[in-house]
């Protein structure tokens, strides 16, 4: 399943360099522009890695923790943690 | 009538360009020797215009419109989008239009449907393995983007089929020109997924024996069977199965094979011998 307007908050940030600045500088500005569900923008305001994994595409997921700043080895942390944690989480309903 | 005078495939791995500093020695050698030879082989065929297979990689297409496969027609295309391809010499890049076009009615009287784009942006995997390839300047290039990014994916058997109807519009082609493909993309790799890193040299080897021996069945099935159950990056190796059709399924062969964590891919280079038989 994609959630469509964090997808395209994702592309948007990742193909346009001067809003990627921006959203570096002021995160809430840029997301006031996108309809994101309360949730999902809880989980991008807390790099909740996991949740936004299971909503977009990998590779704009990559790209859009590379725009937002996330040092790479901590994005691969989070990430092939997200595999345990999302059935962790699933399991628990 | 035109001719088909080369066909070749090669990874297009970012870190080749955004992390080359991070790469062991051994590695960088091993890529930019099979970078250069492709280049090599690829000028060698002296190609007056090249067609080119890549994935959009979030450049030109989103989820709102994303074709399976589309054909570019213009007459220029942009050079790579990425601000980390900045050095790349690439700015503006010229099309075939003729050619292009010529394509896209031998795939409607073939029953394909592919989408069309006068202007496209070429992203680096379009041009990494060109500019690390030493194409400069280029030939024109009639750009064609295969959905390996989004599921679900144009099938294998598909794009096999598509790799021969290129072969066959080239052949049909009216001017008396020279053409080569390249496919780019794959091996394995997974990107932005808990696997990222992952690199499945047993699969890639065994990718390419499949390549070199040009049984189609087998090769379709192995990757239809494979492909789901590794990296997401490897839904691009569509791509040199639609030059593996063009080259009419014989002459694989392997210029090099880098198992290269360091960016994150099993990087793959190869050309078909067109006058070879399986």
């Amino acid at each position: 399943m994609r959630d469509y307007w964090l997808s395209k908050l994702f592309f948007d940030l990742q193909s346009s360099p001067p809003l990627g600045a921006e959203y570096r500088a002021d995160r809430n500005k840029i997301l006031d522009r996108y309809p994101l569900k309360p949730e999902v923008r809880k989980a991008v305001e807390r790099d909740d890695v996991v949740f936004l994994a299971s909503r977009v595409n990998p590779y704009l997921l990559r790209f859009y923790f590379v725009v937002a700043g996330m040092p790479e080895k901590e994005f691969l942390k989070k990430v092939r943690n997200a595999g345990a944690e999302s059935a962790a989480r699933s399991s628990h309903g | 009538m035109a001719r088909l005078v080369g066909v070749f495939a090669s990874s297009h791995a970012p870190l080749i360009v955004r992390g080359w500093k991070d790469v062991s020695a051994a590695n960088r050698d091993s890529l930019s020797r099979s970078m250069t030879e492709l280049g090599s082989r690829i000028k060698a065929a002296k190609p007056d215009v090249l067609i080119e297979i890549a994935p959009d990689h979030w450049v030109n297409f989103f989820i709102n419109n994303l074709p399976s496969i589309c054909v570019g027609m213009g007459e220029e295309h942009d050079g790579p989008a990425e601000p980390w391809m900045k050095e790349c010499p690439y700015k503006k890049i010229k099309g075939h239009p003729r050619l292009a076009h010529h394509v896209v009615e031998t795939a409607l009287e073939r029953d394909f449907e592919p989408s069309m784009s006068h202007h496209l942006t070429l992203d680096h995997g379009f041009c990494i393995p060109l500019w690390k390839g030493g194409l400069d300047p280029l030939p024109p290039i009639v750009p064609i983007i295969f959905n390996d990014l989004e599921p679900p994916y144009p099938t294998v058997r598909r794009c096999l089929q598509w790799g021969a109807m290129l072969a066959e519009a080239v052949r049909t082609y009216p001017e008396d020109i020279r053409v080569a493909i390249l496919a780019t993309g794959g091996l394995s790799h997974s990107i932005g997924e808990p696997t990222m890193g992952e690199i499945d040299e047993p699969f890639d080897r065994e990718c390419i024996r499949h390549f070199e021996n040009g049984d189609e069945r087998r090769l379709v099935d192995f990757l239809n069977e494979r492909l789901p159950t590794i990296g997401n990056g490897a839904a691009e190796i569509r791509n040199w199965v639609a030059a593996h059709g063009a080259a009419d399924r014989r002459g694989f062969e392997l210029i090099g094979y880098c198992n290269c964590p360091e960016v994150y891919v099993g990087c793959g280079f190869a050309s078909w011998n067109l006058g070879a038989r399986a």
